[in-house]
Protein backbone atom coordinates (compact mmCIF):
# COMPACT_ATOMS: atom_id res chain seq x y z
CA UNK A 1 0.00 0.00 0.00
CA UNK A 2 2.53 2.21 0.73
CA UNK A 3 4.40 1.76 -2.86
CA UNK A 4 1.05 2.83 -4.29
CA UNK A 5 0.99 6.16 -2.16
CA UNK A 6 4.91 6.64 -2.72
CA UNK A 7 4.20 6.72 -6.36
CA UNK A 8 4.83 10.14 -7.78
CA UNK A 9 1.70 10.16 -9.73
CA UNK A 10 1.22 13.52 -11.57
CA UNK A 11 5.08 14.04 -12.68
CA UNK A 12 4.92 10.40 -14.47
CA UNK A 13 1.12 11.85 -15.86
CA UNK A 14 2.23 14.93 -16.76
CA UNK A 15 5.54 13.78 -18.66
CA UNK A 16 3.47 10.79 -20.74
CA UNK A 17 0.55 13.11 -21.73
CA UNK A 18 3.04 15.70 -22.91
CA UNK A 19 5.28 13.01 -24.61
CA UNK A 20 2.34 11.38 -26.28
CA UNK A 21 0.81 14.49 -27.40
CA UNK A 22 4.16 16.09 -28.62
CA UNK A 23 5.52 12.80 -30.11
CA UNK A 24 1.98 11.56 -32.03
CA UNK A 25 0.20 14.63 -32.30
CA UNK A 26 2.74 17.30 -32.45
CA UNK A 27 0.57 19.45 -30.24
CA UNK A 28 1.24 20.93 -26.96
CA UNK A 29 -0.25 20.01 -23.73
CA UNK A 30 -0.06 21.58 -20.32
CA UNK A 31 -1.00 20.87 -16.82
CA UNK A 32 -3.91 23.15 -15.51
CA UNK A 33 -5.86 23.84 -12.68
CA UNK A 34 -8.23 26.40 -14.13
CA UNK A 35 -10.66 23.90 -15.43
CA UNK A 36 -14.35 25.46 -16.93
CA UNK A 37 -17.26 24.21 -16.03
CA UNK A 38 -18.27 22.98 -19.41
CA UNK A 39 -15.75 20.72 -19.44
CA UNK A 40 -17.35 18.34 -18.26
CA UNK A 41 -20.89 19.31 -20.13
CA UNK A 42 -22.10 18.32 -23.77
CA UNK A 43 -20.86 15.14 -25.94
CA UNK A 44 -17.81 13.92 -24.20
CA UNK A 45 -15.61 10.82 -24.94
CA UNK A 46 -13.89 8.22 -22.35
CA UNK A 47 -11.11 6.27 -23.50
CA UNK A 48 -9.98 3.69 -20.82
CA UNK A 49 -7.64 0.86 -19.72
CA UNK A 50 -7.66 -1.39 -16.78
CA UNK A 51 -4.72 -3.12 -15.65
CA UNK A 52 -5.02 -6.41 -12.92
CA UNK A 53 -2.10 -7.79 -10.63
CA UNK A 54 -0.10 -6.82 -7.85
CA UNK A 55 -1.97 -3.50 -8.41
CA UNK A 56 -5.55 -3.06 -9.81
CA UNK A 57 -6.83 -0.70 -11.02
CA UNK A 58 -7.59 1.95 -14.02
CA UNK A 59 -7.01 4.77 -16.26
CA UNK A 60 -9.20 6.88 -18.28
CA UNK A 61 -8.95 9.90 -20.36
CA UNK A 62 -12.17 11.78 -20.43
CA UNK A 63 -12.39 15.00 -22.74
CA UNK A 64 -14.98 16.66 -25.08
CA UNK A 65 -16.05 15.33 -28.40
CA UNK A 66 -14.65 18.20 -30.24
CA UNK A 67 -11.34 17.69 -28.44
CA UNK A 68 -11.38 14.14 -29.63
CA UNK A 69 -11.57 15.23 -33.34
CA UNK A 70 -8.58 17.74 -33.19
CA UNK A 71 -6.71 14.86 -31.32
CA UNK A 72 -7.91 12.45 -34.43
CA UNK A 73 -7.31 14.94 -37.43
CA UNK A 74 -3.58 15.79 -35.36
CA UNK A 75 -3.07 11.57 -35.24
CA UNK A 76 -3.92 10.93 -38.67
CA UNK A 77 -2.57 13.98 -40.36
CA UNK A 78 -5.66 14.57 -41.96
CA UNK A 79 -8.44 17.83 -41.99
CA UNK A 80 -11.40 17.83 -39.45
CA UNK A 81 -13.61 17.16 -42.10
CA UNK A 82 -11.89 14.34 -43.04
CA UNK A 83 -12.69 12.59 -40.26
CA UNK A 84 -15.34 9.67 -41.69
CA UNK A 85 -16.66 9.00 -38.35
CA UNK A 86 -17.07 8.22 -34.27
CA UNK A 87 -15.16 4.79 -35.47
CA UNK A 88 -12.01 6.78 -36.37
CA UNK A 89 -12.11 8.91 -33.55
CA UNK A 90 -12.53 6.19 -30.75
CA UNK A 91 -9.69 4.32 -32.38
CA UNK A 92 -7.54 7.18 -31.97
CA UNK A 93 -8.31 7.89 -28.27
CA UNK A 94 -8.21 4.61 -27.31
CA UNK A 95 -4.44 4.50 -28.93
CA UNK A 96 -4.20 7.58 -26.59
CA UNK A 97 -5.24 6.10 -23.70
CA UNK A 98 -3.43 3.00 -24.37
CA UNK A 99 -0.19 4.60 -24.60
CA UNK A 100 -0.59 6.81 -21.52
CA UNK A 101 -1.62 3.51 -19.48
CA UNK A 102 1.05 1.16 -20.79
CA UNK A 103 3.49 3.57 -19.76
CA UNK A 104 2.13 3.76 -16.26
CA UNK A 105 1.48 -0.09 -16.11
CA UNK A 106 5.37 -0.23 -17.02
CA UNK A 107 6.09 2.64 -14.37
CA UNK A 108 4.00 0.32 -11.72
CA UNK A 109 5.77 -3.54 -12.91
CA UNK A 110 9.56 -1.97 -12.43
CA UNK A 111 7.88 -0.27 -8.71
CA UNK A 112 7.56 -4.48 -8.40
CA UNK A 113 3.66 -3.76 -8.70
CA UNK A 114 3.29 -6.60 -11.37
CA UNK A 115 0.46 -6.19 -13.53
CA UNK A 116 -0.97 -6.59 -16.86
CA UNK A 117 -3.08 -4.34 -19.53
CA UNK A 118 -6.91 -4.58 -20.96
CA UNK A 119 -6.95 -3.53 -24.30
CA UNK A 120 -8.41 0.20 -24.63
CA UNK A 121 -12.15 0.85 -24.19
CA UNK A 122 -14.09 4.05 -25.22
CA UNK A 123 -17.65 5.38 -24.30
CA UNK A 124 -19.17 8.31 -25.40
CA UNK A 125 -22.40 10.16 -24.62
CA UNK A 126 -23.52 13.59 -22.95
CA UNK A 127 -25.52 12.52 -19.69
CA UNK A 128 -23.02 10.55 -17.46
CA UNK A 129 -20.36 11.02 -14.93
CA UNK A 130 -17.39 8.55 -13.39
CA UNK A 131 -18.04 7.80 -10.17
CA UNK A 132 -15.75 4.47 -8.19
CA UNK A 133 -15.31 3.50 -4.72
CA UNK A 134 -13.00 1.47 -2.73
CA UNK A 135 -9.53 2.71 -4.33
CA UNK A 136 -6.54 3.31 -2.27
CA UNK A 137 -5.33 6.17 -5.11
CA UNK A 138 -7.87 8.03 -7.26
CA UNK A 139 -6.31 11.40 -8.70
CA UNK A 140 -7.52 13.23 -11.47
CA UNK A 141 -5.46 15.83 -13.38
CA UNK A 142 -6.53 18.23 -16.15
CA UNK A 143 -4.55 18.89 -19.34
CA UNK A 144 -4.94 21.98 -21.20
CA UNK A 145 -3.97 22.05 -25.08
CA UNK A 146 -5.48 24.60 -27.75
CA UNK A 147 -8.38 25.68 -25.65
CA UNK A 148 -9.31 22.26 -24.73
CA UNK A 149 -9.55 20.27 -22.03
CA UNK A 150 -8.64 16.70 -21.05
CA UNK A 151 -9.12 14.97 -17.88
CA UNK A 152 -7.09 11.69 -16.67
CA UNK A 153 -8.41 9.89 -14.15
CA UNK A 154 -6.35 6.71 -12.07
CA UNK A 155 -8.25 4.74 -9.84
CA UNK A 156 -5.65 2.19 -8.02
CA UNK A 157 -5.52 -0.52 -5.32
CA UNK A 158 -3.22 -3.15 -4.41
CA UNK A 159 -4.81 -6.11 -5.72
CA UNK A 160 -5.12 -9.80 -4.29
CA UNK B 1 10.51 -6.86 -55.82
CA UNK B 2 8.93 -5.27 -52.95
CA UNK B 3 9.25 -5.82 -49.80
CA UNK B 4 6.38 -7.49 -48.33
CA UNK B 5 6.21 -5.53 -44.40
CA UNK B 6 3.16 -7.77 -42.44
CA UNK B 7 1.84 -5.21 -39.91
CA UNK B 8 -0.38 -6.67 -36.80
CA UNK B 9 -2.09 -3.99 -34.86
CA UNK B 10 -5.63 -4.12 -33.55
CA UNK B 11 -5.56 -0.60 -33.90
CA UNK B 12 -6.58 0.85 -37.08
CA UNK B 13 -4.60 4.16 -36.33
CA UNK B 14 -1.60 2.27 -35.74
CA UNK B 15 -1.91 0.58 -38.45
CA UNK B 16 -2.33 3.56 -40.55
CA UNK B 17 1.08 5.53 -39.15
CA UNK B 18 3.09 2.70 -39.80
CA UNK B 19 1.55 2.06 -43.10
CA UNK B 20 2.34 5.73 -43.93
CA UNK B 21 6.06 5.80 -42.58
CA UNK B 22 6.39 2.99 -45.05
CA UNK B 23 4.96 5.10 -47.80
CA UNK B 24 7.51 6.51 -49.55
CA UNK B 25 9.48 2.95 -49.92
CA UNK B 26 8.70 -0.17 -52.25
CA UNK B 27 7.16 -1.98 -50.11
CA UNK B 28 3.75 -3.80 -50.40
CA UNK B 29 1.93 -3.56 -47.04
CA UNK B 30 -0.09 -6.82 -45.41
CA UNK B 31 -2.55 -6.22 -42.41
CA UNK B 32 -3.54 -7.92 -39.63
CA UNK B 33 -5.95 -7.00 -36.62
CA UNK B 34 -4.86 -9.96 -34.11
CA UNK B 35 -2.31 -12.68 -33.42
CA UNK B 36 -4.85 -15.10 -35.24
CA UNK B 37 -4.91 -12.91 -38.74
CA UNK B 38 -1.13 -12.02 -38.33
CA UNK B 39 0.04 -15.32 -38.33
CA UNK B 40 -2.37 -16.45 -41.41
CA UNK B 41 -1.42 -13.42 -43.18
CA UNK B 42 2.58 -14.55 -42.39
CA UNK B 43 1.97 -18.01 -43.48
CA UNK B 44 0.40 -17.20 -46.76
CA UNK B 45 2.59 -14.12 -47.79
CA UNK B 46 5.73 -14.76 -46.39
CA UNK B 47 6.77 -11.28 -45.16
CA UNK B 48 10.08 -10.00 -45.57
CA UNK B 49 9.34 -8.11 -41.98
CA UNK B 50 6.68 -7.70 -39.50
CA UNK B 51 5.78 -5.07 -37.17
CA UNK B 52 3.63 -6.42 -33.99
CA UNK B 53 1.99 -4.81 -31.45
CA UNK B 54 1.57 -6.50 -28.36
CA UNK B 55 -1.91 -6.01 -26.27
CA UNK B 56 -4.53 -7.14 -28.58
CA UNK B 57 -7.59 -9.26 -28.46
CA UNK B 58 -7.88 -12.74 -29.61
CA UNK B 59 -4.04 -13.48 -29.82
CA UNK B 60 -1.76 -10.94 -28.55
CA UNK B 61 1.51 -10.01 -29.95
CA UNK B 62 3.98 -12.21 -27.47
CA UNK B 63 1.84 -15.42 -28.23
CA UNK B 64 1.84 -14.53 -31.68
CA UNK B 65 5.88 -14.01 -31.54
CA UNK B 66 6.22 -17.46 -29.57
CA UNK B 67 4.41 -19.52 -32.30
CA UNK B 68 5.80 -17.52 -35.16
CA UNK B 69 9.48 -18.89 -33.45
CA UNK B 70 7.59 -22.15 -33.28
CA UNK B 71 7.37 -23.16 -37.00
CA UNK B 72 10.39 -23.36 -39.27
CA UNK B 73 9.27 -21.72 -42.35
CA UNK B 74 8.32 -18.83 -40.49
CA UNK B 75 10.51 -18.49 -37.42
CA UNK B 76 13.37 -16.40 -39.51
CA UNK B 77 10.87 -13.18 -40.73
CA UNK B 78 12.60 -11.05 -38.08
CA UNK B 79 9.78 -8.85 -35.91
CA UNK B 80 10.02 -5.54 -34.45
CA UNK B 81 7.84 -5.42 -31.74
CA UNK B 82 5.56 -2.13 -31.06
CA UNK B 83 4.75 -1.49 -27.01
CA UNK B 84 3.02 1.00 -25.04
CA UNK B 85 4.88 -0.95 -22.34
CA UNK B 86 8.61 -0.27 -21.46
CA UNK B 87 8.65 -2.18 -18.49
CA UNK B 88 12.07 -4.07 -18.14
CA UNK B 89 10.45 -7.55 -17.55
CA UNK B 90 8.60 -6.92 -20.53
CA UNK B 91 11.45 -5.72 -23.24
CA UNK B 92 13.27 -8.47 -21.70
CA UNK B 93 10.71 -11.12 -22.39
CA UNK B 94 10.52 -9.74 -25.55
CA UNK B 95 14.06 -10.10 -26.57
CA UNK B 96 14.45 -13.37 -25.02
CA UNK B 97 11.41 -14.47 -27.37
CA UNK B 98 13.38 -13.91 -30.55
CA UNK B 99 12.31 -10.30 -31.70
CA UNK B 100 14.94 -8.47 -33.66
CA UNK B 101 13.97 -4.94 -31.65
CA UNK B 102 11.38 -2.84 -29.98
CA UNK B 103 9.68 -0.06 -30.45
CA UNK B 104 8.16 1.63 -27.44
CA UNK B 105 5.14 3.93 -27.99
CA UNK B 106 4.39 6.83 -28.96
CA UNK B 107 7.15 6.50 -31.63
CA UNK B 108 7.34 8.88 -34.50
CA UNK B 109 7.55 6.90 -38.02
CA UNK B 110 11.17 7.95 -38.51
CA UNK B 111 11.82 5.74 -36.11
CA UNK B 112 10.22 2.96 -37.24
CA UNK B 113 11.92 3.13 -40.73
CA UNK B 114 15.48 3.77 -38.73
CA UNK B 115 15.09 0.41 -37.36
CA UNK B 116 13.06 -1.21 -40.25
CA UNK B 117 16.63 -0.39 -42.19
CA UNK B 118 18.34 -2.34 -40.12
CA UNK B 119 16.77 -5.13 -40.57
CA UNK B 120 15.97 -5.16 -44.20
CA UNK B 121 16.90 -3.05 -47.48
CA UNK B 122 13.84 -0.91 -48.39
CA UNK B 123 14.17 0.92 -51.69
CA UNK B 124 12.62 4.01 -52.34
CA UNK B 125 9.73 4.12 -54.51
CA UNK B 126 9.80 4.55 -58.35
CA UNK B 127 7.27 7.16 -59.32
CA UNK B 128 7.21 6.46 -62.45
CA UNK B 129 6.20 3.17 -62.27
CA UNK B 130 3.49 3.99 -59.25
CA UNK B 131 1.99 6.98 -61.72
CA UNK B 132 1.86 4.49 -64.76
CA UNK B 133 -0.52 2.34 -62.36
CA UNK B 134 -2.79 4.94 -60.64
CA UNK B 135 -3.27 6.23 -64.80
CA UNK B 136 -4.28 2.88 -65.93
CA UNK B 137 -6.51 2.60 -62.68
CA UNK B 138 -8.43 5.96 -63.43
CA UNK B 139 -7.44 7.51 -66.79
CA UNK B 140 -8.54 6.75 -70.22
CA UNK B 141 -8.05 8.11 -73.18
CA UNK B 142 -10.84 8.36 -75.79
CA UNK B 143 -10.32 9.80 -78.92
CA UNK B 144 -8.75 13.14 -77.89
CA UNK B 145 -10.56 13.32 -74.60
CA UNK B 146 -8.66 12.72 -71.61
CA UNK B 147 -11.50 11.55 -69.19
CA UNK B 148 -10.81 10.63 -65.42
CA UNK B 149 -13.58 7.88 -63.79
CA UNK B 150 -13.85 8.17 -60.29
CA UNK B 151 -14.96 5.12 -58.40
CA UNK B 152 -17.27 4.69 -56.14
CA UNK B 153 -16.43 6.28 -52.47
CA UNK B 154 -13.59 8.75 -52.74
CA UNK B 155 -11.21 8.01 -49.64
CA UNK B 156 -7.86 9.38 -48.91
CA UNK B 157 -5.47 6.79 -50.70
CA UNK B 158 -7.47 7.66 -53.74
CA UNK B 159 -6.88 11.09 -53.63
CA UNK B 160 -3.20 10.73 -52.49
CA UNK B 161 -2.83 8.53 -55.84
CA UNK B 162 -5.22 10.48 -58.63
CA UNK B 163 -2.98 13.79 -56.67
CA UNK B 164 0.53 12.21 -57.50
CA UNK B 165 -0.45 11.63 -61.09
CA UNK B 166 -2.74 14.23 -62.82
CA UNK B 167 0.17 16.93 -62.81
CA UNK B 168 1.92 14.22 -65.01
CA UNK B 169 -1.13 13.56 -66.45
CA UNK B 170 -1.88 17.21 -67.67
CA UNK B 171 1.83 18.05 -68.80
CA UNK B 172 1.66 15.37 -71.06
CA UNK B 173 -2.03 16.23 -72.33
CA UNK B 174 -0.71 19.44 -73.20
CA UNK B 175 2.44 18.47 -74.86
CA UNK B 176 0.49 16.43 -77.17
CA UNK B 177 -1.89 19.02 -77.83
CA UNK B 178 -4.78 17.50 -76.18
CA UNK B 179 -7.09 20.32 -74.33
CA UNK B 180 -10.47 18.13 -73.74
CA UNK B 181 -10.70 16.80 -69.67
CA UNK B 182 -13.83 15.08 -68.34
CA UNK B 183 -14.05 13.92 -65.03
CA UNK B 184 -16.55 11.16 -64.79
CA UNK B 185 -18.81 10.68 -61.95
CA UNK B 186 -21.32 8.60 -63.02
CA UNK B 187 -19.87 5.68 -60.59
CA UNK B 188 -19.71 7.80 -57.29
CA UNK B 189 -22.41 6.84 -55.16
CA UNK B 190 -21.41 8.61 -52.10
CA UNK B 191 -20.97 12.96 -51.79
CA UNK B 192 -17.92 13.24 -49.31
CA UNK B 193 -15.87 15.97 -48.61
CA UNK B 194 -13.09 14.37 -50.09
CA UNK B 195 -15.36 13.95 -53.23
CA UNK B 196 -15.16 17.76 -53.25
CA UNK B 197 -11.64 17.92 -52.83
CA UNK B 198 -11.04 16.05 -55.27
CA UNK B 199 -12.79 17.91 -57.65
CA UNK B 200 -11.52 21.31 -56.74
CA UNK B 201 -7.58 19.16 -57.36
CA UNK B 202 -8.76 18.70 -60.73
CA UNK B 203 -9.81 21.74 -61.38
CA UNK B 204 -7.09 23.73 -60.29
CA UNK B 205 -4.74 20.51 -62.36
CA UNK B 206 -6.95 21.48 -65.11
CA UNK B 207 -6.58 25.69 -65.46
CA UNK B 208 -3.17 25.46 -64.43
CA UNK B 209 -2.05 23.60 -67.54
CA UNK B 210 -4.54 25.60 -69.54
CA UNK B 211 -6.86 22.15 -70.05
CA UNK B 212 -10.61 22.51 -70.71
CA UNK B 213 -12.75 20.41 -68.27
CA UNK B 214 -16.13 19.02 -67.64
CA UNK B 215 -17.95 16.92 -65.46
CA UNK B 216 -19.51 14.34 -66.07
CA UNK B 217 -22.42 12.90 -63.58
CA UNK B 218 -26.06 11.77 -63.03
CA UNK B 219 -29.02 13.74 -62.28
CA UNK B 220 -27.91 12.84 -58.33
CA UNK B 221 -24.69 13.69 -58.01
CA UNK B 222 -25.67 17.25 -60.37
CA UNK B 223 -28.18 17.93 -57.41
CA UNK B 224 -25.43 16.52 -54.32
CA UNK B 225 -22.62 18.39 -55.74
CA UNK B 226 -24.85 21.82 -55.25
CA UNK B 227 -25.30 21.68 -51.84
CA UNK B 228 -21.79 22.15 -51.67
CA UNK B 229 -20.85 25.93 -52.03
CA UNK B 230 -17.53 25.05 -53.67
CA UNK B 231 -19.27 23.12 -56.47
CA UNK B 232 -22.31 24.52 -56.20
CA UNK B 233 -21.74 26.31 -59.68
CA UNK B 234 -20.49 23.99 -61.96
CA UNK B 235 -22.65 22.72 -64.48
CA UNK B 236 -22.92 18.80 -64.82
CA UNK B 237 -23.33 17.20 -68.16
CA UNK B 238 -25.50 14.03 -67.63
CA UNK B 239 -23.63 11.79 -70.08
CA UNK B 240 -19.99 11.66 -71.70
CA UNK B 241 -21.69 12.02 -74.94
CA UNK B 242 -23.22 15.19 -73.72
CA UNK B 243 -20.30 16.14 -71.95
CA UNK B 244 -17.93 16.17 -75.35
CA UNK B 245 -20.50 17.59 -77.15
CA UNK B 246 -20.36 20.43 -74.66
CA UNK B 247 -17.08 21.45 -75.72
Amino acid sequence: MDRLNDLDLKTFIVNTMIEVFDTMLSMDVEPTDVVPKSSLEGLRIVGAVSFVGKVTGRISIQLSQEFARVITAAMLGMELEEIEGDKEVNDVIGEVTNMVGGNLKSRLCDAGLNCVLSIPSTTSGSDFKIESKGWTRHERFAFKSRNHIAFVEVFMKTGS
Amino acid sequence: MSLKILTVDDSKTIRMIVKKAFKTFDCEMIEGENGVEGLAAAASEKPDLIILDITMPVMNGIEMLGKLKEDSTLKDIPVIMLTAESGKDNVLQIVKMGAKDYIVKPFKGEQLIERAEKLVKLEAKKEEKSVEDVSKKYFTLDGDFQILVLPEKITRPIIVEIEGSIKYKIESMAKSGMDKFILDLKKVNEINVLLIKLIILVLQNCRKGKIRIRLSGTPGISAGLKEFQETSEIPIDHTIEDAKAAF
